[in-house]
Parts: structure tokens; sequence; C-alpha cells
């Protein structure tokens, strides 16, 4: 009886009524709400012409880039040109447009800005699965997580890696863990070329030495760096990148010395058209000459010469485990082992 | 006076055909949003019937495909006089998305029936379609059915 009564009641209303008799859909609802993504905006004084938008469109007429006439004043802008009938208001376009800002404006898709999660460090950890014996000692010192085992090999997440070394200090295995310097990349290049440079300049000092070596024997002889590590400071103040830089050279170079004696020169002039560059000329008075710049150390003069004027050595370095100025590299030369005279 | 009644009577009640000839559905979706309650297509007295023989506009949804090149056109001689034709959707105009090259689409609608409203869009917004058909729908209609044919 009650509900009968608040029904009467809330019929009875007057904006009940009101409401009944002129029914209408609200005026909100007939509005474009303002996250609605509507055809792209272009603002075509960022455009730079690239394509993008283009080669991002899934419709085959919806978007072209046109270029206004030049006129006296200046040349023509290109931008792009939407058109309605084959838009299909995705916003694609808007999210690959690399212009800052904005050319093309479409929704709020493409003011997303990826999360970065790649922490900022210079240092960048990569495993060497050759080297790896699968101890997993850096999965268990790893802080963050960051080593992880993927089909039985170790393998480290770049996004999570914090670059704290502690993997490499547990690795018992010297370079199955590399630490690379992913910044500073010229820096490092010029420490390269300092570093062997010097080394083959202090070398070509020992020349008469080397040429006297026996075929058998070793020369060895000591190298301080204090002079190259003040002059790589002065490239980068970085003793950290420095050591690793030059420890990496000293591991992996193996530098070839080719030595000359002019006395034993017998004017047969092989060598000259075999040398693939050049280096070796001959000249009626001056004899047989040979650049030492322009030499790649392919050894084929070595191998050409009937009479043993060109030498081949083979250099290795070791850097020595004290502090970087009292450091010194070790040089060990011996003749190659390639057959001569042949 | 005769004619000024049947305009008030064209105009007030507007009778709507839905053709796709080969979309994606999205734009017949939208039309069955103006269909309910909350856009309420009958408060403005037009009605959905999707039969051509009671049917005062059409609408076109859809790239026309080889199949509906024909059945378009007949579906078009069945529509009695006064009738407008309204394109929805990117499909009728350019062929949208289906245009691509060796695709046997053959967009726009506009070669096939002549059309007299246009609403773009992929799909067009419920509003969108609502508004082209009352912008050009009861006038359209009300001039046409005075035309001596």
């Amino acid at each position: 009886m009650s509900s009968v009564i608040w029904y009467l009641y809330e019929f009875a209303r007057k904006s009940w009524v009101e409401k009944f008799a002129a029914a209408r859909t609200e005026h909100e609802i007939m509005e474009t709400p303002s996250r609605w993504r509507n055809f792209p905006e272009v603002r075509k004084e960022y455009c730079i012409a690239c394509g993008a938008c283009t080669a991002a469109c899934p419709a085959p007429m919806a978007i072209k880039l046109v270029r206004s006439t030049d006129t006296s004043e200046e040349g023509g802008i290109t931008y792009p040109v939407i058109n309605t009938r084959g838009c299909i208001r995705c916003g694609f376009c808007a999210e690959v447009c690399p212009t800052d800002p904005k050319t093309l404006l479409c929704g709020e898709n493409h003011l997303i800005r990826e999360k970065f999660t790649i922490l900022p460090v210079d240092k960048m950890y990569v495993m060497d699965e050759y080297l790896c014996i699968r101890c997993k000692k850096c999965l268990k010192s790893c802080k963050v997580g960051a080593v992880s085992e993927v089909d039985g090999k170790m393998v480290i997440d770049q996004s999570k890696c914090i670059a704290c070394g502690d993997c490499i200090k547990n690795c018992p295995v010297k370079g199955a863990i590399k630490g690379v310097f992913v910044s500073n990349v010229e820096e490092q290049k010029e420490i390269i070329n300092l570093v062997v440079n010097t080394l083959e300049n202090r070398i070509d000092e020992e020349q008469d030495k080397i040429k006297d070596l026996e075929p058998e024997e070793i020369f060895k002889f000591d190298y301080p760096i204090d002079e190259l590590v003040e002059q790589a400071r002065e490239i980068i103040p970085k003793d950290e990148l420095i050591r690793d830089t030059i420890e990496k050279i000293t591991d992996r170079l193996k530098m070839r010395i080719i030595t000359w004696d002019d006395e034993k020169c017998k004017r047969c002039r092989l060598c000259v058209d075999q040398c693939p560059v050049g280096a070796i000329t001959y000249d009626e008075e001056k004899g047989i000459k040979r650049e030492p710049e322009k030499c790649l150390k392919c050894s084929i003069c070595y191998q050409t010469c009937p009479f043993g004027v060109a030498g081949f050595y083979v250099a290795r370095f070791l850097l020595s485990e004290t502090s970087l100025d009292e450091g010194v590299i070790h040089v060990t030369l011996k003749p190659s082992q390639l057959p001569m005279g042949s | 006076m005769l004619d000024a009644l049947k305009d008030v009577i064209r105009k007030s009640s507007i009778h709507v055909c839905l053709i796709n000839t080969g979309g994606c559905n999205g734009c017949d979706i939208e039309v069955v949003a103006l269909l309910s309650p909350r856009y309420d297509l009958e408060q403005y007295g037009i009605y959905v019937h999707n039969n051509p023989r009671e049917a005062d506009v059409i609408l076109v949804a859809g790239a026309v495909t080889e199949q509906w090149r024909e059945k378009l056109q007949r579906i078009y001689s069945k529509v009695p006089e006064p009738k407008i034709v309204v394109a929805i959707g990117n499909c009728p105009l350019s062929g949208d998305v289906f245009n691509q090259e060796g695709s046997s689409v053959y967009a726009p609608v506009s070669d096939f029936i002549p059309v007299d409203a246009e609403v773009s869009g992929c799909p067009p917004r419920p509003s969108e379609i609502l508004a082209a058909i009352l912008a050009v729908g009861p006038d359209a209609i009300a001039a046409r059915g005075r035309q001596k044919v």
C-alpha cells in the first residue's frame, strides 16, 4: 500500500511530468568528450618532412605530404595533409611523429612517454658464453636479480643491471663477464690510438737489438706507463676507464713488427711488386726504399725476400698489477715462425 | 495546403534503411548505439526499418564490394520517392583501409547511387551520424516531395 502511495507521489511531481512530456537526450550526451580522439591536427611549421606519418598510416589515402610553392622570399615548406575522408583517427601518425613539439596532434596516446628503465650507467656488463663455466656465482652475487639462467646460459638483463661490478668480482674466470664502457667512446678511441702508437714507436727504437735476435730467442723489456697515463688523463680524467682500456689493449693486442736491414739488400726487387700497398719503392740511385707509414705489416715482403732484409716479429704485452702511476707494460717480442724466402 | 501537411508529416517521421555494403560493421554498431536509450533516435522521429520499400533515408556503410554493386542499385531503386542517401563513415567515401592496392573494392559509393550527405570518420560518433541525418533529412525529403516527378 505504501509503495502505491509512493508511486502516486512520484508521478505527480512536477519535474517528473515535465521530463515525461519533453523527453530529450541530455545535451552533455551529444557533446564530444574532451578525451575523444578526433582527426589529427597539423602544425605545419614543425614538420621536417621525414615521412614517418605516411609510413605509419594504415589507411591508403588518409595522409599525404605536400610542399607549398616557393615564393621569392622563401622556399616552400613540406607538411602533412589529412584527408578526413580516409583518416580512421587511429593516432599512429601523431605517435610516430619525431619532431618536438609534434607536428601532428591526435588524441593523447602520443603524449605518453615510455618509462625510462635503463639506469644511466656508463659501464655495461656482458656475459661471454664461451668462457662462462656456469658456476652461477654471478647469479648468487647479483643484488638486483639482473643475472638469470636462460636455456642453460647465464644472461644479464641490461634493464635491471646497476653496474655495481659484483658479478665480475665473484667471477672465477677472467673475461667471462666483460665490463664495457659504453660512455666516452670517442675518448676511448683516442686512448687506444695513443697507447698503440706509443708502444709501436717504443719498439721501433729497439730495432737494432731486435734484428740480432736468434730464431728462437725472446726479447723482453718493461715499458713504464706513467707518461702514457698522464697523456691519457688529459684526454679523460677517469682512472678506472684508462686502466680498463689499457688492460684490454695489452690483453688482446698482438703487434706485428717489420724490421728492415738495408745492408743485406741485393736489389733483386722481388719485394717491390709483391707489396700490396706500394710501401716499397725502387730508385736507380737510392735502391730499395721502404716507407714504414704505408706499411700494413702483412709480412709478404718477409716471406718474399731471399736475403733476409725484412724481419718479421710478433710482440705481446701484459700490464702489471700495480697501480697506474707505477705500472709497467711487459713487452715480449719474438721472431715469427712464418717461413721466409719462400 | 496538402503539400504543407505532407511536409509536416515527412519532416516528423523519417524512416531509415541501413545498408552495409561490405564494411567492418563498426558503423553499424554506432547506428545501434543511436537506437539505444542513451541517444534515442526515435525522439527525433527517425525510425530504423531496414526495409527499403518503406524507407526515406538510406544509410550506406561500407566500401562497395563486387557482390554489392548491382544489389545496391536495386535497393536504391526500390526506395520510394522522395529519398535521400547518407554515406556513413569513410568506407563509402574513399574505401578507407579496404581500398588497398589489389583489393576489389569499388569505392566511392557515389559512383553507383547519388549521395546527399557524408559523415566522415572511422567510425563516426553517433551524434555525428544523427546530426547529419537531421541536417539534410527533413528538409531534403520535404523538398524532394514537392518536386513533380
